[in-house]
């Protein structure tokens, strides 16, 4: 009975590592309140442990889906003999128990690699401890309440596979992943913060030593926004990518927190100010993310009334107040240490401008928060069942939207402390100038919708301020040596990286904003019927349907049309907007088909079927420029995330230059 | 004295922002009501975009191709509606199927422009000449 003997191990490892999780809290809140070294060994070494149980119990799940190991519950209730192998992997992720899992599994990877690569410090032992403290609830509810490796009795001979719109895309693959990579990311910076306060050393410590693991959080939970926009754009027929859906919003919210909290830090490593509330993002992002599991996992967001319906909802319900009292808890008994002494200087300062920008991000989270919330509260007072359509959002965040803009382009220019009279004005000339000429530009030609137009001149202004950053830091250098631009400008970029990351990642700011101004404001949506053999122009393009096709697969049954496209007479695309059928289930997904290019997309969703006998295709037919903008934009922060990751060359030239300085001046 | 204007300055901006929010919030409201709900008091609803759900009345579908408008009935059993709808319809609307539309009323009639149709395994359209469970069938459409 050797598949019987998978489900096992499995739950035998879950548990295993339950309990390792378990040891390593205790043991290392112990050895850290009494400082007691071996006690703390011990405790590291078991977080090594328990990321080795929790990769055998990945492993195992993995093995079961591979094998098609039906005996297994949960790879009976998702996946499916006649899928592909890659989707059998992903499986994994593609429900609630497995994702629970995998989340687990990363952050005993995550603590694993902290014990051995985080510098000896008297933060080290209490961080460790909170971590291994978020894995006990991660691995008690995979443990308890939600054990995928339940084993069935009667195995069924096949199962219905994963849900057809997570199988529709390989995107299923990627975006889950990323999201966990950052949620789980973000609880380092959490852990520390928290082993901050517990220790009385509410320095800048705790954010220095999480620096690099903040960023990579915060990069990867943008990274994943960004593709499960680009799924849903590819998956789900209305040629969007963003419809404030609470699922989706619970996943922003952590990260526009995060972002406060990541300009946050810079000042308090600048200027000393900011603790408390830097230790309050960090711990409000934290509790976002559990908050925002437990909205989407338990089935609240739907209906009230579902609320007792899955046990892994009250879990996460009872961990969010629990982290939150925790946290906040803690911050309140140490308010004396972390509260600011310090004031701003001026408004008008670099920090200021941080300042600001933190206010209009959590004013932002707390819209967002509203929004999503809001249903809830409508029904618990009066029964009512509403929602909140995406108006209120754009409505209310919009203009909040465009203030960031400014911020972004103002703000990396102000001086700290205090800016000076001449140089600012100077600066904002230029601004002004970068604003009126792009914004004058688009009303030219024909931009009239304000948000679009404001975005258009808000993209100039801050394609001046870069400019302008840029060439403060590099003229001098130019003047200072024989070398060309370029190669100082190259240098420039490996030696001060974060300057040159947050430019990038400012830059694809800009890219993003732009590509989801016009890809909203200025899209056509039109449903059109077309005869096979007959034409039909939209926007400039002759779509004919010459034909339609089947194919047929163990996992897949897909029908549509083959649409020509041309423009001016030239043949530009052939595209195949279809309808798939996974597996055993009766129910189609439309798959559209898109043209991209650089200035627009041609998106096909195909609304009716098409058998043997059918004679007309019915289209939904999207034109939506600058689309592919959002999709280049995430790729270029990844890379602005990136450069400011990894470490500065050794500043050479500087050095150099200091040398022969020294050798030129008389002693 | 600078605390106290930015202070003030800071309630200002709060209370300005509450107002914002609370006026887009109350416009941007979808009640997803039956159209029994919606017969208690259309004035309330004038003008507000709904969703509403219920049965395709069998009978009553009819779709022009050339046009690509789709006309029904939508029904609960105690009050029915005519809807008009500008697209093709989905794969699983048939007659008795649980459905629900976005949209506004003009005139007496159900402006929708979005549709979907709801599939649910604990909800049974009864047979002819019995009455539907309103309340189930609110709950299955949600």
């Amino acid at each position: 009975m050797i598949h019987l003997q998978l489900g096992h191990l499995g739950t035998a490892s879950v548990f295993l590592a339950f309990g390792l999780a378990l040891y390593a809290t205790v043991v290392g809140a112990l050895g850290a309140q009494r400082r007691d070294a071996r006690l703390q060994t011990s405790a590291r070494l078991a977080t090594v442990a328990t990321f080795l149980v929790a990769a055998t119990a990945v492993a195992v799940m993995e093995a079961a889906l591979v094998s098609n190991d039906f005996s297994v519950q949960y790879v009976a209730n998702h996946s499916s003999i006649g899928s592909p192998l890659w989707v059998k992997i992903v499986t994994l992720w593609a429900a609630l128990q497995g994702s629970i899992l995998l989340w687990s599994f990363l952050l005993t990877a995550y603590t694993a690699l902290l014990a051995f690569t985080a510098p000896l410090s008297p933060l080290r032992p209490w961080a460790l401890a909170v971590l291994s403290a978020i894995q006990v609830f991660f691995l008690g509810v995979v443990a308890f309440l939600a054990n995928p490796f339940h084993t069935l009795a009667s195995p069924p001979a096949n199962g219905p596979g994963p849900n057809a719109l997570l199988q529709n895309n390989w995107m299923m693959a990627v975006h889950p992943v990323l999201m966990y990579l950052g949620f789980v990311g973000l609880s380092v910076p959490f852990a520390f913060a928290m082993a901050a306060l517990i220790t009385r050393r509410p320095g800048s410590e705790w954010m220095v030593q999480t620096r690099r693991w903040a960023l990579t959080g915060w990069g990867f939970l943008g990274a994943a926004i960004v593709a499960g926009g680009w799924w849903s754009y590819e998956v789900l027929g209305w040629g969007g990518y963003w419809a404030w859906d609470p699922v989706e919003n619970v996943s922003f919210m952590p990260w526009l927190t995060a972002t406060a909290f990541i300009h946050g830090v810079q000042v308090q490593e600048r200027r000393r100010m900011l603790k408390s509330w830097n230790v309050m993002l960090i711990a409000l992002t934290f509790c976002l993310s559990i908050l925002g599991t437990f909205l989407t996992r338990s089935g609240v967001i739907s209906s009230v009334h579902a609320f007792a319906a899955g046990p892994v909802g009250p879990a996460f319900l009872a961990f969010f107040v629990a982290v939150t009292l925790f946290a906040f808890g803690l911050i309140a008994l140490r308010w004396d240490q972390v509260r600011d002494r310090a004031e701003l200087d001026a408004v008008v300062s670099r920090e200021g401008g941080f300042l600001a920008g933190n206010i209009l991000f959590l004013a932002i989270t707390f819209t967002v928060l509203l929004g999503t919330l809001f249903p809830l509260l409508v029904e618990a007072v009066s029964g009512q069942r509403v929602t909140v359509g995406p108006p209120f959002f754009d409505q209310v965040t919009l203009p909040l939207w465009m203030l960031v803009l400014l911020l972004m382009g103002i703000g990396p220019l102000l001086p700290w402390r205090r800016a000076e009279g001449a140089s600012l004005r100077r600066n904002l000339a230029w601004l002004a100038g970068g604003f009126v000429v792009s914004g004058g530009l688009a009303l030219l030609l024909g931009m009239r919708e304000i948000y679009p137009t404001l975005t258009v001149a808000l993209a100039g202004y801050n394609l001046v301020s870069l400019g302008l950053l840029l060439g403060q830091a590099l003229v001098p250098r130019v003047r200072l040596t024989t070398r060309s631009p370029w190669s100082v400008l190259w240098s420039y970029a490996h030696e001060s990286r974060r300057r040159v990351g947050s430019m990038v990642a400012h830059l694809a700011i800009v890219i993003i904003a732009l590509g989801v101004a016009f890809s909203s404001g200025y899209r056509v949506d039109q449903q059109v019927k077309i005869d096979f053999g007959k034409s039909t122009t939209f926007q400039g393009y002759t779509l004919t349907p010459v034909d339609r096709f089947m194919d047929r697969s163990a996992a897949v049954i897909s029908s549509g049309a083959i649409v020509d496209v041309s423009k001016g007479g030239r043949h530009v695309a052939t595209l195949r907007p279809r309808l798939n059928v996974f597996g055993s289930s009766q129910e189609p997904v439309a798959k559209p088909a898109v043209m991209y290019t650089f200035s627009h997309d041609l998106y096909l969703n195909l609304d009716n079927t098409i058998g043997p006998n059918t004679s007309y295709v019915v289209l939904r037919t999207i034109y939506s420029p600058l689309v592919s903008w959002i999709w280049f934009g995430g790729l270029l922060l990844v890379v602005g995330v990136i450069n400011s990751l990894l470490p500065a060359r050794r500043r050479w030239a500087e050095s150099r230059a200091e040398a022969g300085a020294e050798e030129t001046s008389p002693a | 004295m600078r605390k106290v204007v930015y202070a003030v300055l800071g309630v200002a901006v709060l209370a300005v922002a509450g107002i914002m929010i609370v006026k887009a919030l109350n416009n941007s409201l979808v009640y997803f009501v039956l159209p029994n709900e919606y017969a208690r008091d259309p004035q309330g609803f004038a003008g507000r975009r709904i969703r509403l759900g219920g049965l395709v009345e069998p009978g009553t579908v009819k779709f022009n191709s050339q046009t690509l408008t789709l006309t029904f009935t939508i029904t609960d059993s105690i009050k029915s509606y005519p809807v008009v709808y500008k697209g093709a319809p989905p794969d699983l609307f048939k007659p008795d199927q649980g459905v629900v539309v976005d949209g506004r009323f003009k005139n007496g009639t159900f402006v929708g422009d979005q549709l979907l149709v709801k599939h649910s395994s604990n909800y049974r359209p009864p047979k002819p000449g019995q009455p539907i469970d309103v309340n189930m069938l609110k709950k299955t459409l949600q």
